[in-house]
């Protein structure tokens, strides 16, 4: 049994006619990092949502840790899985920075030293140490998207889905989220990116699914050359 | 039918007015399906107005409580020891101010059924500045934004891991208080951007402005023109005898 499963999922939004996504089969298991390539428009950020509860398939089914993800509030799923928005802008709601990162520990109940100690770590690895009293929004894109993903990985979730993690990130902060996905899959979790960066889904990714028109034309386990063609 | 977008926008303000001035269940419905009716004429999709309203499901169902609880009148149909807690009078007032929500949001729908260029245009034409239709304009567009905002907030809210069902009253409205600086912020500092943006394009940069198309009332134009404000103000002076008596 996989971690995340999608069996047959199609999916179309209210009020249109051509399906986004049309009969989707993958699995994802833990302690395995996946990156979801394809043109712009093919489906990639869509099946992202409808792993996550988001957006809820119009036919088939997804099943998170062997339990049809429906039964989930979408409170549990973010328990167990982190998600980074495409646009950073959309997950960020704390006024300061700080709070960002320990909101979702906070509001679990772990105590209040455990919150410091985790959040000035994520604050010191993503280089944010200087922006703890900022308000979010005020930082510039490449910023906003290391807190982002700073915010989710604090909560320590079981599984991740990235959205285009390393949008506005430069070379030094892309190696930086490289090392830390590496060493997060090393403990076993897994892992869903969507990226355009072709040189970092050779680097990190370990199984590389190919989206086109909404249906998946490949799904491979080498790396590289797959996400090269698309 | 086609009307001009000028007709429409005093439709809603008929509708509205109407709306805001009655309190009454009856009355409200009435309206309502008054409003609907236009809608369904217009062809607008009425599944659009649920989801317009889903957002704010809780405010009116907080609403209705709290009319209910603290306009008591009428037959007590429960009640703690001598405290009324249900009357029909509270029922009805808290059914009358959701329907009141009901039907200005149905009503607004109505400028949804033209784009935002008649809108200005249909202003300008009615001598209202361009830099004020335009203002007025972008309102209306921020509003569906504002609303997303919320949305997308308590979605990432949940996402980190919080059970906002299973979360105490109390500590959910803290909680609401706290995230509602940073969405009225971000919305500000969106409209900076937007600003920005309009002044990089040239906003403003002739002081006259001249435009390609130029709307024309219709027969039917006319006919609503005269029959919906003729009709508010008879039902506003009905209004105002039967509270007088």
């Amino acid at each position: 049994m996989s971690f995340l499963e999608i069996d047959h999922v199609s999916f179309t939004f209210p009020r249109h006619d051509k399906p986004v996504l049309t009969e989707i089969d993958l699995h994802f298991d833990q302690a395995v990092i996946t990156a979801l390539v394809g043109p712009n428009g093919s489906g990639k950020t869509t099946l992202t949502k409808l792993m996550i509860g988001v957006l809820r398939p119009a036919c088939g089914e997804i099943r998170l840790d062997g339990r049809p993800l429906v039964e989930y509030s979408l409170g549990e799923i973010g328990r167990r899985v982190g998600y980074v928005f495409q646009n950073p802008d959309l997950q960020l709601f704390c006024g300061t920075v700080a709070e960002e990162v320990g909101f979702g520990l906070a509001n679990r109940g772990c105590q209040r030293e455990t919150v410091e100690e985790r959040v000035a770590f994520y604050l010191d690895y993503f280089e944010l140490k200087d922006y703890g009293g900022v308000f979010p929004l005020h930082l510039s894109q490449g910023e906003k998207q290391r807190l982002a993903i700073a915010a989710v990985l604090a909560n320590e979730p079981l599984f991740l889905v990235l959205d285009e993690p390393t949008v506005g990130l430069d070379a030094y902060r892309k190696r930086l989220l490289e090392d830390y996905l590496k060493k997060i899959s090393r403990s076993g979790r897994g892992m869903v990116l969507v990226s355009h960066d072709t040189a970092f889904v050779d680097r990190v990714a370990e199984r590389v699914v190919i989206l086109e028109n909404g249906r998946v034309i490949e799904d491979s386990g080498r790396k590289g050359k797959a996400a090269d063609e698309a | 039918m086609k009307l001009d977008p000028r007709t429409k926008m005093v439709m809603v303000l008929c509708l509205s007015g109407l709306a805001l001035l009655y309190n009454t269940p009856g009355r409200l419905l009435l309206l309502l399906a008054v409003t609907v009716a236009m809608l369904l004429i217009f062809r607008f999709d009425l599944g659009a107005i649920g989801s317009y309203l889903k957002p704010f499901l809780s405010l009116m169902v907080f609403l209705f409580v709290i009319q209910c609880l603290f306009a008591p009148s009428g037959c007590v149909l429960l009640a703690v020891g001598p405290v009324p807690l249900v009357t029909t009078g509270g029922l009805l007032t808290g059914a009358g101010v959701v329907l009141r929500i009901v039907v200005v949001t149905a009503a607004a729908m109505l400028l949804a059924t033209f784009n935002a260029r008649d809108f200005i245009l249909g202003l300008v034409q009615w001598k209202v500045p361009y830099e004020l239709a335009f203002m007025v304009s972008i309102a209306l567009r921020f509003l569906p934004v504002f609303r997303d905002e919320l949305v997308n907030v308590v979605t990432a809210v949940q996402l980190r891991g919080v059970d906002l069902k299973k979360v105490p009253w109390g500590q959910k409205i803290t909680m609401y208080s706290r995230l509602l600086f940073p969405v009225i912020y971000g919305a500000m500092l969106k409209a900076q951007r937007l600003a920005v943006s309009m002044e990089a394009r040239g906003f403003r940069v002739y002081p006259r402005r001249t435009y390609l198309r130029r709307l024309e009332f219709s027969r039917a134009d006319y006919v609503v023109l005269t029959v919906f404000p003729a009709a508010a103000i008879a039902l506003v002076i009905r209004h105002i005898n039967l509270l007088a008596h």
